[in-house]
């Protein structure tokens, strides 16, 4: 995607001389092209904040939603003075740009407020949600890329013939399951019925959270060297990392094929048959390399399905991550979480796009920006 | 290109030694299931044996002859529910759609032919919800208006224009920047008239598939958003709260299996529907599917 | 002349639900060690199906059939996985666009040496002196440096030196250059043309050449074989081709090339498109744009008749000899 050119002058200092603030800028950015590709996106993501958390603002205040009522519950919502001292505490009696300044204030001093479920600073909530979430969604990108890019170079190969139809349908398919209904197939025979794996949390009860260093227990406890507890920790990951993955194996084998197949097409693949070279040589090293940038353009958008199915399959599997914080949030109204929620989701899309784009002028060195 | 390139693409087309028959047969699949669904929700209440919300005394029961699917907690009859449940889901996927399209054609259009400040205005305010998972935007969509199927439709609307949006301005950008416009305007054609004869038809096919592929990604958002209970709600026959109406109940598998599965058909046969289409039209060329 | 390769009858064609569709229509050549051989022929002429054919690298679905020995050994009846080992060791291949035959995303060394350590069972480090050596006789400034660059980074000459290096890696005994020069400016052809011309003869090579183009063999080639929509329409030693050509549409081929000698002489294109595949005629298929053709061409292909022990042709009229009707 193309984010706003915002003009970076506030970097480029005022010359005395008659160099104008273009031509300066100009010059500045031929010497240091990365540098600016990577300050251009920064400020974009600065520009997007502000858009979603407007946009949070906006979409939460379509309807003058009753807020106290859904926070104070049955009993205390029908009283007049609790609702009334609960919208002063939050600034919920003031009109909507008051509020969106005032949260706004708070934010650039790295103020998310406080959530209104949890009683605590967002921005701790987050913390301790975030680990979670990122354990299951790195787990399943894991799982879903080299299957994925496998079953797509298969299907390329066998074009049109019966493995292609098959894997065709198969890959349709795992990009056709709802999510929650594949969880709770996955729960019921792997868990219900076999009993191979534990059906909640991140841990048994019986075991201790690692000490914390990354937050991702697997790793905690590699570090920790309790291997008792990494084990414990991958038992329960297996199962909601494998359902998040179906999606994305589905959708990795079809661009995957797609992208092979537009390679094959190219002189250079024929060059390397014409060496004499073996196929197990011509598909990782020619095939495969230059198949890579189309798919690596769609890890950004697999890691947003990853994102949705989280909030389905952390409900389902009582992960404590981001998808079951956004969805009590959601529910609640509890608006500081929900553009807390969103913020990080921003966040983590556009640094994404941006490794996503660094990772194409390694891959390619055509277009290395030195 | 060179002698050889274009007999080997020649090759493509003239010596495929698979049948002809293996290209196409999943096309015809979706069409199939996706018509057969079309006539289950059309005819649902002919077809479908027992009454999907009257509540029995016959509860628990696994799939036999008299209710194949089995029945649910209160003793309704799981099939007839299903097949209720396309009455749901399928009018309203192709209302969401319509609408989404209709909204992000529109806005796409706007942003590609006038360009400028409209264009960034329209288009950066897509990014915006590229940037966010569009269920969490949803969620929070009904979380304000409150809980039900008419707000969940919304919500599913006001997050899906973004996706049609963008790839018809790039679509309205490209073939207004083409030989053929620019020789149009030159012969003085209208430009409404270079709009509908020239941009039009470049436009209607990817957008035909691309709508295709997003009616699968909006019954599964739909029927998400009613699993987390902020779509329909038991009792209604909907296919999303009826498998979280059936994850309460493991013991009876079948309560939640069905509805899934048929979940899974529809968005099927409409993605192999889509898929086919894309080969079709071009088989280079790669469109993004607009999930998230 | 000793014959390194020899093809007869080599015939390729498709299965179409109408029936075959023949490519190559049954051509015989010989290719000497030492000697480049020059085939000529406009697009669809069958010319890169024949390299590909001897490589074997016809698109899927093709045909063949027929004889290409090469020292004795029939390629096209080896097993595939020999067949595959001659590719590149035993036949060098250079294609046409040095910027698509390159792959753009590896760097040159690996490009230069990937088969001759998975060919040859080089070291790294051999190769990488293998690869220094090719470049240098191919005559590209700083090796060292240019095996770290990627295809990109080059011009089209150099690119295309590259690409001769590659298919000389593992000093092949044949080496088929297919249109090599047509993909370059006329400044850098003259080079890379002298270039082939000094490797064959350095390192007794046997080279087929492909072009559309006439005036590059008639500097390079030893001997020249005309092909028409699949057939040989003429072959012999290049100076009587050229000079003495008798097969119309050889002297069609070179009446539309631009005169040294007469500059100021007209230059008349062949009239008509060349027959493809699928639109070729009964009978010669040249006769719809032959301004010779009796009725006899229209229901019979002609043979090719002998003019000297060295020089045949397949025509029945002798343009030399016929006049303009």
């Amino acid at each position: 995607m193309s984010l706003t050119t915002h003009s970076g002058s506030s970097t480029s200092p005022r010359s005395a001389d008659s160099e104008s603030l273009g031509a300066a800028f100009a010059r500045r950015r031929s010497q240091h092209p990365l540098i600016f590709f990577v300050a251009r996106r920064l400020v974009a993501l600065v520009f997007l904040c502000l858009g979603v958390t407007f946009m949070a603002f906006v979409l939460t205040h379509l309807v003058p939603a009753d807020v106290a009522a859904a926070n104070l519950g049955v009993h205390q919502g029908s009283n007049p003075v609790a609702v009334r001292l609960y919208n002063e505490r939050y600034g919920l009696d003031k009109p909507l740009p008051v509020q969106y300044e005032v949260y706004l204030a708070h934010l650039l001093h790295g103020d998310l407020g406080v959530s209104e479920q949890s009683g605590r600073p967002v921005g701790d909530d987050l913390a301790a949600a975030i680990p979670a979430t990122a354990e299951l969604a790195i787990t399943s990108m894991i799982l879903a890329l080299p299957i994925g890019i496998t079953l797509g170079v298969v299907a390329a190969l066998r074009r049109n013939r019966l493995t292609d139809q098959v894997l065709r349908v198969l890959s349709l398919a795992g990009m056709s399951t709802p999510q929650f209904w594949l969880a709770l197939v996955a729960l019921y025979f792997f868990f219900y019925l076999l009993g191979w794996v534990p059906g909640s949390g991140r841990l048994d009860a019986a075991y201790p959270a690692p000490p914390h260093v990354t937050g991702l227990f697997t790793i905690d406890s590699l570090l920790a060297g309790q291997l008792d507890i990494f084990a414990n920790a991958v038992h329960h990951l297996v199962l909601p990392a494998a359902v998040l993955a179906a999606f994305n194996i589905g959708l990795f084998t079809r661009f995957t094929r797609s992208a092979v197949l537009e390679v094959l097409k190219n002189d250079y693949v024929r060059t390397a048959r014409a060496k004499g070279l073996p196929e197990w040589i011509i598909i990782p090293r020619h095939v495969l390399r230059a198949a890579g940038p189309p798919v690596l353009t769609i890890v950004g958008l697999a890691f947003g399905n990853v994102m949705t199915g989280t909030v389905l399959v952390e409900n389902i599997f009582s992960w404590p991550g981001i998808g079951q914080y956004s969805y009590a949030s959601a529910t609640t109204l509890d608006l500081p979480s929900i553009v807390g929620v969103m913020l990080f989701f921003a966040i983590v899309y556009i640094v994404l796009n941006l490794s996503v784009d660094i990772l194409h002028g390694v891959i390619d060195p055509r277009l290395q920006v030195t | 290109m060179s002698a050889a390139g274009r007999l080997v693409g020649l090759g493509v087309r003239g010596f495929r030694r698979t049948p002809v028959a293996w290209q196409n047969p999943l096309a015809v699949v979706g069409i199939a299931v996706a018509g057969a669904w079309l006539l289950v929700a059309l005819f649902a209440p002919v077809i479908a044996p027992h009454d999907p919300l009257a509540p029995t005394a016959a509860l628990y029961q696994a799939p036999s002859w008299a209710h194949p699917f089995g029945t649910d907690d209160v003793g309704r009859d799981v099939l007839s529910r299903v097949l209720w449940g396309a009455r749901v889901s399928i009018p309203l996927a192709l209302l969401l759609v319509g609408l989404a399209y209709t909204i992000g054609c529109t806005l796409g259009g706007l942003a590609g032919y006038l360009g400028g400040w409209v264009d960034e205005l329209i288009m950066r305010g897509a990014d915006l919800f590229f940037a966010v998972p569009q269920i969490l935007l949803a969620m929070a969509v009904v979380g304000a208006l409150g809980p039900g199927l008419f707000h969940a439709v919304l919500a599913v609307v006001v997050v899906s224009w973004p996706g049609p949006a963008r790839v018809v301005r790039g679509l309205v950008r490209t073939t207004m920047q083409s030989d053929f416009v620019a020789v149009a305007r030159l012969v003085g054609a209208p430009t409404s008239r270079a709009l509908t004869v020239e941009v039009l038809p470049n436009v209607a096919g990817p957008v035909t598939v691309l709508a295709a592929l997003d009616m699968g990604n909006a019954i599964l958002l739909l029927s998400a958003l009613s699993f987390l209970g902020l779509g329909a709600r038991p009792p209604d026959a909907e296919w999303g709260s009826m498998v979280s109406t059936g994850a309460q109940h493991f013991e009876s598998w079948w309560m939640g299996m069905f509805p899934g599965l048929a979940i899974v058909s529809v968005v099927l046969a409409f993605n192999l529907i889509g898929d086919s289409l894309r080969d079709t039209f071009d088989p280079t060329t790669t469109v993004t599917p607009l999930g998230k | 002349m000793t014959g390194l390769l020899s093809v007869r009858n080599l015939r390729v064609w498709l299965d179409r639900s109408d029936g075959p569709l023949t490519i190559v229509d049954g051509i015989s050549f010989d290719v000497a060690a030492g000697h480049v051989f020059g085939l000529a022929g406009e697009s669809g002429s069958g010319k890169t199906i024949t390299a590909l054919a001897l490589l074997g690298l016809l698109p899927e679905g093709a045909n063949v059939e027929g004889t290409a020995k090469l020292d004795g050994h029939d390629l096209l009846a080896m097993p595939p996985a020999q067949r595959r080992r001659t590719r590149g060791r035993v036949i060098g291949m250079v294609f046409q666009d040095p910027m698509s035959s390159l792959h753009p995303m590896l760097t040159i060394e690996l490009q230069l040496t990937e088969h001759i350590r998975y060919q040859l069972g080089f070291s790294k480090k051999d190769a990488r002196r293998r690869a220094i050596e090719l470049l240098t006789e191919v005559r590209i400034p700083d090796p060292e440096a240019a095996l770290r660059g990627y295809p990109h980074q080059f011009s089209g000459g150099m690119r295309q030196r590259i690409q001769i290096a590659m298919g000389l890696a593992c000093e092949p005994k044949l080496l088929v250059a297919d249109e090599p020069t047509t993909a370059l400016d006329v400044t850098v052809q003259a080079g890379i043309l002298r270039l082939l011309r000094r490797l064959c003869l350095e390192k007794n090579l046997a080279v087929i050449l492909i072009t559309h183009d006439l005036g590059v063999l008639s500097a390079l080639a030893d001997t020249i074989t005309v092909m028409y929509a699949g057939r040989v329409v003429e072959f012999g030693p290049t100076e009587e081709v050229i000079a003495q050509s008798r097969h119309p549409y050889t002297r069609g081929l070179l009446d539309s090339l631009p005169h040294p000698e007469a500059a100021d002489r007209p230059l008349v294109p062949i009239a008509g498109e060349p027959a493809g595949p699928d639109s070729r005629p009964a009978g010669c298929a040249f006769h719809p744009r032959c301004r010779y053709a009796i009725d006899t061409c229209r229901v019979e292909a002609p043979l090719l008749i002998e003019v000297n022990p060295s020089h045949a042709m397949a025509c029945p009229v002798d343009p030399l000899v016929a006049s303009r009707p």
